[in-house]
């Protein structure tokens, strides 16, 4: 009777003591994958020579053993995440565990990447190679329907039905202590082969890739924990590769340990040509990336949003070239921003995304995810930023493997007319969308395609042949549908600053010039009264050099405008200015660079000439100058 | 105790490849084995996009370095070879002591081959074939070598998946773990001077084992 009491007591304890094996094997298991998929987390870092994550928590792991470490023998880097998804209270030792390793592609830096494409495009309409790359990636945005793929599925599972007899009969012939101890060192033996295994995987290239350069990338990889899997279709599982782990026999069942990957092809040659410089080069000093720069000056200095414009614009031309002063500089001509883009815009800057950068393919549409809870992703997006500056601060942010702190981001918020449509859209995306099928899309989603991606996609036939002309038509008419699509009449004035930017006004169509330009000048006309007389020359020298584009007739009425400033009789001169920029509106010249750059000299004399004559003129009469009226 | 032997598959390398080869297949191998308490190390390969795991064992490596420098000095001498560079691992234990011998006997329950084809060097000399990366000057890096790189990545992680695999599959061989013990003992055999000497090698230690069952 006590025997077999002491038996079944052994048992117990044996019992329990695999019921720990197989539970720590499941938690090793999940500290393996997840330490060989989440960028900086791994043990590459392990030994203290290439420092990449915080060197406090690295040394601790090497210098001391943590019991958990004493688990198969194995001394993994302290990876919180594995920790965290590995629900010790709720899981049961049956429930299979799943790891799907995700690779999201930062699908609205992507489209932000387009963006600024498309505008460089627009900079550069001679430059065909530009045209070229940037049509490829619109074919290519075109197809992708997804920003998310399952690359790697891991499923660790504790195998308890079949086994069961065999094991029985096989546990007759060894003692149940010798039979704890083999199931142990079987377990370790496949934890070491799973440790080998994660880094041969393709996923884990990119891993490394992610973890050991500097570089922004548009995709990241994402392990997750799934509490409800979803199954893979069988297309999906057809073009995966499975590597099964051989089971390792327990007292009462087995250990399985299986993998689902995407081969090479799939995962890394999509994704690998991303690492090029050229996502860099578009915030290093870049005219396209400077503006958000003097979002903190702004309200300090101006305090007026309408001068939004004025003051970006002024930024990097300020920047970048140190000889304007901020007076002058406050209003430069959309001329002049356009020479500054054509002459000091190196072939190198911000080259359009390489059509392989751009994602493809069988991602899941989940740009929230994006957003959610990824490490190195700082910055809040500022709900009501507009879709131009978000992104460009993303890209920044990310750039440098450091976080760097965004004010820009708060003071932006301040500065910019909300835009109901767009927080909308910003908040719902940061909701999670895995309810989203890989086909359907959420309305956030949806919203968000509508002005990110759908938008692109829908002016993608216009895009050739607009470039085929200056390429100008086209930037037209997708603002406009930005504007169109958002219904938006209080939408904020930055898009009318990028596109302004970005074009030449000498090229503007009338439809839309014709909202942007009577927008602006009164902008710029109400701020007048809070700025210097010589900003407020300088802006008025801006509404003259915008007005008039090549056209002669146009251009000569300019001239009498700053005869009038001269003068001292600018009360006229917003008339002028609205009349004139109709007059521009309306203006579709076929006017070449070149003629657009004689004029921007003509105009600088000009201006030169009215800031000589304004030193020179009488104080009083500057200051009474009736710009309030 | 059976004698488990895995025929890895044949690599068709350079000289200067050797070094990085062997180094990932020894120590993946050695890895597997090293069932002791230990720190994995992640070594990225120079020549390849393969990431490998050490056991973090400063013998371990310096054991391996040397093997592979021999094996690099033999490849000088005899160039243009298949070669074969066999691991085994064994346990020891002291034998009876008889009028014969009192020696400590090794137990091998498991051996590694691994089959390299040296190729002619093309470009680079030989005698630097440690220095790979210095050697290859990439204006020089054709279309042929480059796929051929490739195709021996590939085949190089094969060679790691095998191995993988065979540790799967192959369990009930391995020793217990014994606590204190890092790794089990291993010895890198590799050809010495003359073709013969090798396999006089693997003859006396054959005889050591007393398993004629490892000859297959």
């Amino acid at each position: 009777m006590s025997s077999s009491h002491n038996r079944s007591n052994n048992n117990n304890s044996e019992g329990a003591k695999a019921e720990q094996i197989i539970f720590e094997f499941f938690a090793k298991s999940l500290h393996i994958i997840l330490e060989s998929r989440t960028p900086f987390m791994s043990s590459r870092n392990f030994s203290g020579d290439q420092m990449i994550c915080s060197p406090s928590s690295s040394s601790s792991s090497s210098s001391s053993v943590r019991p958990r470490d004493k688990w198969f023998n194995l001394a993994l880097r302290e990876c919180p995440a594995a920790l965290e998804s590995f629900d010790i209270g709720r899981r049961s030792s049956l429930e299979p565990l799943v790891v799907d390793v995700v690779l999201v592609v930062r699908p609205l830096v992507g489209d932000q990447m387009n963006l600024s494409a498309k505008r460089e495009l627009i900079r550069n309409f001679s430059e065909k190679e530009y045209q070229s790359g940037w049509n490829s990636d619109q074919d290519e945005l075109g197809c992708e329907t997804k920003n998310e793929q399952i690359i790697e599925r891991w499923v660790v599972q504790y195998d308890n039905r079949k086994i069961r007899e065999s094991v029985t009969t096989s546990s007759r012939r060894s003692s149940s202590s010798n039979k704890l101890q083999l199931m142990y060192k079987k377990a370790t033996l496949l934890l070491r082969s799973l440790f080998v295994m994660v880094r041969l995987l393709p996923a884990y290239k990119i891993f490394r890739e992610l973890n050991s350069s500097g570089q922004i990338f548009k995709f990241k990889l994402v392990p997750r924990v799934p509490s409800i899997v979803e199954p893979f279709t069988r297309r999906e599982e057809a073009e995966m590769q499975k590597f099964s782990f051989t089971p390792v026999e327990t007292i009462c069942g087995r250990l399985c340990l299986s993998v689902l990957y995407r081969s090479l092809s799939d995962v890394s040659c999509e994704h690998s040509t991303p690492m090029s410089p050229t996502f860099i080069t578009d915030y290093v000093g870049s005219p396209l990336a400077d503006p958000l720069k003097r979002f903190p000056s702004l309200p300090l200095s101006y305090g007026s949003p309408p001068l939004l414009p004025f003051q970006r614009r002024h930024s990097w031309s300020f920047d970048r070239h140190k000889a304007s002063p901020p007076s002058v500089s406050c209003s430069p001509s959309p001329t002049r921003s356009d020479s500054h883009a054509l002459v000091s815009h190196p072939c190198t800057r911000h080259l359009p995304p390489h059509p392989s950068e751009i994602p493809t393919g069988r991602r899941k549409e989940s740009y929230p995810e994006e957003y959610s809870a990824y490490q190195d992703f700082s910055p809040p997006l500022s709900p009501s930023a507009p879709i131009q500056a978000v992104p460009r601060g993303i890209t920044r942010t990310e750039s440098a493997p450091v976080r760097i702190p965004a004010p820009t981001f708060q003071s932006k918020q301040n500065i910019v007319a909300p835009n109901p449509h767009l927080k909308l859209s910003r908040h719902a995306s940061l909701k999670p969308v895995r309810n989203f099928g890989p086909g359907e899309s959420g309305p956030a989603v949806d919203k968000l395609f509508l002005y990110g991606r759908d938008d692109f996609r829908k002016h993608s036939g216009v895009r050739p042949s607009s470039n085929s002309s200056p390429g100008i038509s086209f930037s037209r008419s997708s603002s406009r549908s930005f504007q169109e699509d958002f219904d938006d009449p209080d939408f904020p004035c930055p898009f009318d600053v990028e596109y302004d930017d970005i074009t030449d006004r000498s090229s503007r169509p009338g439809s839309f010039d014709h909202r942007g330009d009577m927008h602006e000048p009164l902008e710029s006309s109400g701020s007048f009264p809070k700025k210097s007389q010589d900003a407020a020359v300088g802006a008025l020298v801006k509404m003259l050099k915008k007005a008039p584009p090549l056209r002669q007739d146009v251009s000569e009425s300019s001239i009498p405008e700053i005869c009038w400033n001269n003068n001292n009789k600018p009360a006229r001169a917003q008339e002028i200015a609205v009349a004139s920029i109709t007059a521009s509106g309306l203006a579709l010249t076929s006017k070449t660079t070149a003629d657009a750059l004689e004029e921007l000299r003509s105009y600088k004399e000009m201006k030169n000439h009215l800031l000589l004559s304004q030193s020179t003129s009488n104080p009083s009469s500057v200051t009474t100058s009736p710009f309030d009226v | 105790m059976n004698c488990e032997v895995c025929q890895l598959k044949e690599l068709e390398v350079e000289s200067f490849e050797i070094r990085e080869v062997l180094r990932c297949i020894l120590h993946t191998i050695v890895f597997h084995r090293a069932l002791g308490l230990i720190r994995p190390k992640d070594i990225d390969l120079e020549l390849f996009e393969i990431t490998y795991v050490q056991c973090g064992e400063i013998e371990v490596e310096k054991k391996i370095d040397e093997k592979i420098d021999q094996f690099i000095s033999w490849i000088e001498k005899h160039p243009n070879k298949k070669s074969q560079i066999c691991l085994s691992f064994y346990e020891v234990k002291s034998k009876q002591p008889s009028w014969f011998t009192n020696k400590i006997e090794r137990l091998y329950w498991e051996q590694w081959y691994i089959n390299l084809n040296v190729l002619q060097p093309t470009k680079s000399p030989v005698g630097k074939s440690h220095h790979s990366k210095l050697v290859m000057d990439p204006g020089e890096a054709s279309e042929e070598r480059s796929s051929r790189r490739t195709l021996l990545e590939q085949s190089l992680q094969d060679v790691l998946f095998q191995i993988i695999k065979f540790v799967n599959e192959k369990k009930d061989h391995v020793p217990p773990i014994n606590d204190g013990v890092i790794y089990c003992p291993f010895e890198i055999t590799i050809p010495s001077s003359s073709d013969s000497a090798f396999g006089m090698d693997m003859f006396k230690r054959i005889l050591h084992s007393g398993h004629p069952s490892m000859l297959g």
